[in-house]
């Protein structure tokens, strides 16, 4: 056995990456361990799977209720948002998988003090935050989203090449990984200030609005939407860009750079945020 | 079979750097010291939580903070291989030193080194050197099956499948668990759930053992095996256990060395023993009547100064004070006044002793 002793760890780029590479690993330990989970309460996963979809197509359902008074919402039409709609639901579906516990990370992990479980094992706090639990029914989200584009598509006559599946992945990654960044920024305010429900509720409500043109708002919210809580600018541009619209300004290539950005800065506030941690009690 | 990790093992001159002046602390300190922690403090800031719903408001806009010491300059030493127990009262600072000692907690002041280790600092590579169990809680996967958790838990520690088979193995000729390893954990009775966490938590061989009241809520038969495995750890791989606990059974069982914390002080530091040696003034004769008619000779007792208690209708209770009255005197005098059927002599028990520590009544002399 090896020895264990300060700095055992390797450092440096080459350690990163070993770390890295674990990491990998113990996500498909996690993800199965929570598959175990699931099928132990099977009746619960198909009602779960159930109301999710019926969520889904509800919301869905206002667009084309929409688009039957109106024939076009503000020079776009039904077949152009419903790809807009079906791209944003993307991120959203991926952001419904991996961060259902960041929804309830200030009750769950603070207040009932389960971080302090956390902290004792040799991997990183945010990896067990993360993938501890998953929302396996919020796939149909991701699937619906992909019908959705594909429907809008086919009677807007475009054809998918390689390269714009290429693109979707691409970019349906970056707004996911944003979406995950922003109430990660939020779910960090959980280890300065002990509060039940957090901050998460109104800006989960503004993820609707990024399912949306950008340019039926007016100037304000588009910047807000762009760059201050960029669910806008993560699926609008981009869905503009596969599309095939001109536009200006054309942000698409910023929205990687945002990605990063946002991530980076929310990895560093998690980090920060842990030192800060105090555990319940006394 | 379990090899042993050997950490980096410091100089003792090194050490010394910390403890310029305390020669207790001198005195246990060795090359093979596990734990040094000097001057360690963890303040809160706490505000005044008001009462209501319109306090609740006011809560959220005005407040009163204070800050509050939960662990108060304490410094001591543990070598490897020893069992010490932590006690103190509610709130005495018991659980926030043992946050700090595993890395969960970053200390206001003052350092701690485990093993080579900074906890908070190098926490991912400490905490795989230490086993934490709270006995309030679990990190066993809840829905499934205990088996299931410690595979992951071989996964997240690096254990090879070999070491992991043979340390399942060990573990279950001591505690027992194989029967139990399909069940899910929520189906698990508590002192089943303690084992299976106990060795979850030792799954890994750490040297080190931190324990936070792994007795809570168990039933005698269950303290006992918890106790048997605990010392037979600690005997075969030498492991070091730091364990709080309100049990005081516990202490007398596992451990030789105690530390009194109250009020984030460290009270007392050392044998329990000698704690009892020292502090022990009270003995309790108890003494049970032939019939009802002798007790009115009881009365002599009562103007001598001495305190009577009728424990049940015919078995009575006298405490005194070892220093001023003598035992051999004291049994004779009750053999001359009444007559008696059955007699026994008791030390006070240790949780009397501890409690007037609480109480701040005992003078520890043999403390510091």
């Amino acid at each position: 056995m090896p020895t264990i002793a300060p700095n055992a760890e390797k450092s440096g780029i080459a350690g990163m990456l070993a770390t890295t590479h674990r990491h990998f690993g113990l996500f498909f330990d996690y993800f199965s361990q929570y598959a175990k989970v699931r099928v132990s309460y099977r009746g619960d996963f198909f009602i779960s799977l159930a109301t999710s979809f019926a969520a889904t197509i509800f919301a869905l359902s206002f667009v084309v209720v929409l688009f039957n008074k109106v024939p076009q919402l503000a020079g776009w039409r039904f077949e152009e948002v419903l790809f807009l709609y079906g791209f944003s639901l993307i991120p959203y579906g991926i952001f419904n998988i991996i961060s259902l516990n960041l929804y309830d990370f200030g009750n769950n992990y603070i207040i009932e003090g389960k971080f302090d479980r956390v902290l004792l094992r040799p991997i990183s706090s945010l990896f067990q935050v993360l993938f501890e639990t998953f929302r396996i029914e919020s796939l149909q989200e991701v699937a619906t989203g992909v019908f959705c584009m594909w429907w809008a598509t086919r009677h807007l006559g475009l054809a998918w090449t390689p390269a714009k599946v290429a693109l979707l992945f691409f970019f349906g990654l970056c707004a996911g990984i944003i979406y995950i960044s922003v109430f990660l920024i939020l779910s960090t305010v959980s280890f300065w200030f002990e509060d039940r429900i957090g901050v998460h509720p109104p800006v989960w409500n503004v993820m609707a609005f990024g399912r949306y043109p950008l340019s039926i708002y007016s100037g304000v919210v588009q910047f807000f939407l762009c760059w201050i809580i960029p669910f806008g600018l993560a699926s609008f541009y981009p869905s503009v860009r596969m599309l095939g619209r001109t536009i200006s300004p054309q942000y698409a290539p910023l929205v990687p750079v945002v990605a990063v950005v946002f991530l980076t800065f929310a990895i560093s506030l998690w980090n920060f945020g842990t030192r800060h941690y105090s555990s319940t009690g006394t | 079979m379990l090899p042993r990790r050997c950490p980096a093992s410091r100089s003792g001159v090194a050490h010394l750097r910390w403890f310029p002046v305390n020669a207790r602390i001198y005195n246990w300190m060795s090359a093979d010291s596990l734990i040094h922690v000097h001057e360690l403090s963890k303040h809160f800031r706490t505000f005044k939580r008001r009462e209501g719903v319109w306090g609740s408001i006011q809560n959220l806009f005005v407040r009163d903070y204070r800050t509050v010491a939960a662990v108060d300059r304490v410094g001591f030493t543990i070598e490897r291989g020893e069992m010490v127990g932590y006690i103190g009262p509610n709130g005495a600072g018991k659980s926030t030193t043992i946050k700090m000692l595993t890395g969960i907690l970053v200390p206001t002041s003052g350092e701690i080194r485990i093993n080579g280790f900074v906890p908070y600092r190098q926490r991912r590579q400490y905490v795989k050197t230490i086993g934490v169990v709270f006995g309030q809680r679990t990190q066993l996967w809840w829905d499934i099956a205990v088996i299931e958790s410690f595979k992951l838990l071989r996964r997240i520690y690096d254990v090879s499948q070999r070491d992991f088979d043979a340390r399942m193995e060990h573990f279950d000729a001591i505690l027992n668990i194989r029967d139990y390893l399909h069940t899910p954990v929520r189906k698990l009775s508590l002192g089943e759930r303690m084992r299976c966490d106990l060795a979850a938590a030792l799954l890994h061989n750490p040297p080190l053992l931190f324990l936070d009241e792994p007795t809570i809520g168990l039933d005698v038969v269950a303290k006992d095996h918890i106790r048997h495995f605990l010392r037979a750890i600690n005997r075969e791989f030498r492991t070091t256990v730091l364990l709080t606990t309100h049990d005081l059974d516990d202490i007398e069982e596992l451990c030789r060395r105690i530390m009194i914390i109250d009020h984030g002080k460290v009270l007392y530091d050392g044998h329990l023993a000698q704690l009892k040696q020292q502090l022990l003034r009270t003995k309790q004769i108890k003494f049970v009547l032939k019939d009802r008619t002798q007790a009115d000779c009881l009365d002599a007792f009562s103007r001598d100064g001495l305190e009577v208690d009728q424990v049940d209708e015919l078995t009575y209770r006298i405490r005194f004070d070892r220093v001023k009255v003598s035992t051999s005197d004291l049994i004779r005098k009750i053999l001359d006044a009444v007559e008696v059927r059955d007699l026994l002599i008791e030390d006070e028990p240790i949780e009397e002793i501890i409690k007037r520590i609480y109480a701040g009544e005992a003078h520890l002399e043999v403390s510091v």
